[in-house]
């Protein structure tokens, strides 16, 4: 929960374009160290975008990014993944010719102590039972739900301190959804910083700690998620009256 | 092993015999040892000793392929490069032996030569990488395989044109690579050249494949195939990885091209029949497919082998031609039905 | 600027059914009158425009495929040798005048390009790429091989196409030739066939979904410039006399592939304007520098290599971005806007 003392990340007046065409104006967020900090809003309002260029796939035309006081706006997805930051996209990018196992291989590639990446597949299994289960299964053969699991499971094999996570309930039944949220609840709790895109604004509202609302590329509301819950604009448009 | 197990691994057996790539490779090997008893030995021997090193080739080609997303059009002239650094360091080599016989040196010379043409390879790739097509990636990505694939036509330009102009035209080869008697493998005289150069093939290979699968770097290679962006978000250093496998793959065509100095001289269009082989084993097993490169040499060695003795001199590049096209028509994803990424098809 | 003088609206209206700007068609008639010029009646330059003439005509009908269907055509030289030795072989052995089996050498040519079209239908970007090229090695080879047909190495002679021994005729030939091979080109390019081809070209499902079935329209296009290609042929067969395999290798269709798309894809008269400028400094380079063989294609590669990463569209890209942004009026007037 809350008891953020430092800035973990800071995006201040941030504006990206796609060639010629700008989408984001002016984005500012600020995570605090631990927090659970969502970022809601509808498709299409830049919520992907602000995520790429945090993670590095994106460079800026304006603004700073600052992850724990040092600037890494521009920087590539490779260096960003090296400083401590975890992108899982929508696509969840995985190896479908690799297993389960050589998937979360790959995601602790920079771990070199032997020791410490067995204690991480400890640690990812015991989060994700189910993928333990399908350890030698190709990882394109896998369903929905648990290509999410391997995607954020892989993300956390790498012992990051900030995870940026794009849309995990997207395509997923609701159980799944309640099953993913609450690891992300639960990794939130051992520490890891979390920074959640997301369209399905109750339950994430549910679980994070302060919330930003993005329409068409800038940031229109923003607070702790009890008093976003209670808002009206939040509850006449995303959360139907 | 009872007899469930036997049965089972004789049915996926049968299966895949009944493939067109099953069907091919049986057939090959068929009409091998066919050749063979009407023409003599050495239409197998010159299969294998050539069809290891092709294979290599075109798993260079591939790689390169397969990772980088480069057609490269200039792979043969790395051949030639690894021809030409041999040549030049085995000549003189020679020549000091004339005059001190020394046991070990006449031994290890030939391995000095191949690898250091191999090293070469490896550095003119290098170069190749770093000057062109990172900065060609700099530059945005449109239109990135038709672009590579001109850019690669005006490298193999420069290459071949390079040598000839600084080098001439006249051809550099040698006899042999160890004045050694022929060995008797079965019965049959084997000669030391040959025998090394197919050892060779089989020790990279295994060497490649252990590097593929348990190393660090190979598992980098591995997931920067399969998925870019993933790869970058596990921090892997793609720019690294294009670095290795550009290299590597160069460094392959170069240790072809020494290795079979003897039976394949330098001179500054030597590299496009490397060229052309590599083309049609990618083509013949479908792009991106490196295990099907191993028996794809052995049967492009084969074919221009045969074609050789029963047609002639230079028919050897024009009916494995007219095959490749019959396998683009009918089987464009190569005879293994090896799913190619369809990026290939933009 | 429409209400100019009625003499000047009617050459306008007769570039623009030549599909020529009026810089283009200055450009035209100083290349037509060169070589009465005085100083630049040199033989060896005529000799050397002749040649950039048929690369120049050929980059057309290369790109014409390459540019609009996106379908490189990497044996392209393999069907000029066709129209090459077809219409030197219809020639010799049927006593035909070679100004007619120039004609006729367009027939083997088109019909192969047809075939090859047809087949390459099935195939898509590098796979296409990847079967013209084999289809090109494979007729090298068979001229190679094939000597008592084709005399192989040792070459084929053909009859010329004067009986005078200067350059200058077949100049205005190749010169002819080059200005119909650009304005039919042109004329198919703004007819509704150019736009089914722009539009295959573009996104292929895009094109299905509007109606247009791409095999059709692939197959016509390849088989018109596999048709100019062995017309162009014919010429260089009657013009050279002798001809060997080394036509159809693959280094002479990357001469025409390189000046196509260094003048830019999509655009005709890009090559042509790259066609001569650069013959003119390889041949220079050849002939000055015979001690030192190959710089000139060095030179070549070079050039490609650094075109492709700093202006991969070539000069026609390059055209658009300074000149047609101009302001100028006479500039705007030249080029038609």
């Amino acid at each position: 929960m809350t008891g953020a003392n430092n800035l973990l990340l800071e995006i201040k007046n941030l504006d990206v374009s796609y060639g010629f065409l700008q989408v984001l104006w002016g984005v500012s967020i600020v995570v605090g160290e631990k927090e659970f900090v969502c970022l809601i809003g509808p498709n299409g309002a830049g919520k992907s975008t602000t995520l790429r260029s945090i993670a590095g796939y994106l460079t800026p035309k304006n603004g700073a990014i600052l992850f724990a006081g040092k600037s890494i706006a521009g920087l590539d997805g490779t260096v960003i993944s090296r400083e401590g930051i975890s992108y899982i996209s929508e696509e969840l990018n995985l190896f479908t010719i690799m297993t389960v196992r050589e998937n979360l291989l790959m995601g602790a590639y920079t771990v070199r102590d032997k020791k410490q990446r067995n204690e991480r597949f400890d640690f990812v299994f015991s989060l994700f039972p189910r993928l333990k289960e399908r350890e030698g299964q190709l990882a394109g053969t896998l369903s929905g739900g648990e290509r999410k699991m391997l995607g954020i499971a892989r993300g956390m094999m790498s012992s990051p301190r900030l995870l940026l996570v794009d849309e995990p309930s997207l395509g997923l039944a609701p159980q799944m959804t309640t099953g993913v949220f609450r690891a992300l609840q639960f990794l939130n709790g051992t520490g890891v910083t979390i920074l959640l895109v997301e369209q399905n604004v109750r339950k994430t509202l549910q679980i994070t700690d302060k919330g930003y609302v993005i329409e068409k590329g800038k940031i229109v509301l923003e607070g702790n998620t009890s008093d976003l819950r209670n808002n009206e604009h939040i509850k006449k448009i995303y959360l139907g009256g | 092993m009872n007899f469930q197990t036997v049965r089972h691994h004789f049915i996926k057996f049968y299966g895949w015999a009944r493939s067109t790539g099953g069907i091919t490779v049986i057939l090959t090997a068929v009409l091998a040892i066919l050749a063979s008893i009407d023409k003599g030995v050495f239409i197998l021997t010159n299969t294998f000793v050539t069809g290891g090193m092709w294979a290599l080739v075109a798993i260079g080609i591939t790689l390169i392929f397969g990772v980088m997303n480069i057609s490269n059009f200039a792979h043969g002239e790395y051949f030639m490069v690894g021809s030409l650094a041999a040549y030049a360091i085995i000549t003189p080599l020679n020549a000091h032996l004339q005059h001190h016989p020394n046991p070990w040196l006449l031994t290890v010379a030939p391995l000095i030569a191949i690898a250091g043409a191999t090293l070469v390879g490896a550095v003119f790739g290098l170069i190749t990488e770093r000057l062109i097509f990172n900065q060609l990636r700099k530059r945005g990505k449109g239109n990135w395989l038709l672009n590579c694939f001109l850019v690669t036509i005006g490298i193999s330009v420069i290459l071949s044109n390079a040598y000839l102009l600084l080098f001439g035209a006249s051809f550099r080869g040698i006899l042999y690579y160890w004045d050694l008697p022929p060995i008797l493998i079965f019965g049959v005289p084997v000669s030391v050249d040959r025998l090394f150069t197919f050892c060779l093939a089989l020790f990279t290979l295994l060497g490649f494949w252990v590097f593929m699968k348990f190393t660090r770097t190979g598992q980098a290679i591995r997931a920067c195939s399969q998925d870019e962006r993933g790869a970058r978000m596990v921090g892997i250093s793609v720019n690294v990885v294009n670095i290795v496998v550009f290299c590597l793959g160069c460094a392959f065509a170069a240790l072809a091209g020494a290795s079979l100095l003897f039976m394949f001289p330098a001179y500054p269009t030597v590299g496009l029949m490397p060229l052309y082989n590599s083309w049609f084993i990618l083509i013949l097993v479908g792009l991106g497919n490196i295990e099907g490169t191993i028996p794809g040499g052995f049967i492009i060695a084969f074919l221009q082998v045969a074609t050789r003795i029963y047609l002639g001199e230079g028919w050897e590049n024009i009916i494995p031609m007219f095959i490749i096209c019959l396998i683009l028509v009918f089987k464009p994803y190569g005879i293994f039905a090896y799913s190619v990424r369809s990026v290939w098809e933009k | 600027m429409e209400n100019i003088a009625s003499n000047r609206l009617g050459l306008r209206r007769l570039l623009n059914l030549a599909s020529m700007t009026p810089l283009g068609f200055l450009g035209l008639v100083l290349l037509g009158l060169f070589p009465i010029l005085p100083y630049l009646n040199q033989g060896y330059l005529i000799r050397w425009f002749i040649w950039a003439a048929i690369v120049a005509a050929a980059s057309m009908a290369f790109d014409f495929s390459g540019g609009y269907i996106s379908i490189v055509n990497f044996g392209f030289s393999a069907f000029i040798g066709v129209g090459a030795y077809s219409s030197a072989l219809i020639a010799l052995r049927l006593g035909i005048s070679p100004w007619l089996s120039m004609f006729l050498g367009i027939l083997p040519a088109a019909l192969l390009g047809f075939l090859v079209g047809a087949v390459s239908l099935r195939l898509r970007g590098m796979f296409a790429i990847c079967f013209t090229w084999f289809v090109g090695l494979a007729f090298f080879g068979l001229a190679m091989k094939l000597v008592p047909l084709t005399r192989g190495p040792l070459g084929l002679r053909a009859p010329y196409l004067f009986k005078t021994s200067s350059n200058l005729p077949y100049f205005y030939v190749a010169f002819g030739m080059l200005v119909v091979t650009y304005i039919v080109l042109k004329w198919i390019l703004r007819s509704h066939l150019g736009l089914a081809f722009q539009a295959i070209g573009q996104n292929v499902e895009a094109a299905m979904t509007s109606g247009i079935y791409p095999a059709w329209y692939r197959i016509i296009n390849f088989t018109v410039s596999c048709g100019f290609a062995g017309w162009l042929g014919g010429f260089y067969a009657h013009y050279y006399g002798i001809l060997t395999p080394d036509l159809m290798h693959t280094s002479k269709t990357v001469e025409i592939l390189v000046i196509a798309y260094v003048g830019g894809r999509k655009s005709l008269w890009g090559g042509v304007l790259v066609a001569f400028p650069f013959v003119y400094a390889m041949e220079m380079v050849r002939s000055s520098l015979a001690n030192l063989p190959g710089l000139n294609l060095i030179i070549y590669g070079l050039f490609l290599i650094l075109i492709m990463i700093y202006y991969p569209g070539g000069l026609a890209e390059s055209y658009q971005v300074y000149l047609g942004q101009s302001r100028n009026p006479l500039v705007r007037w030249l080029i038609n806007k």
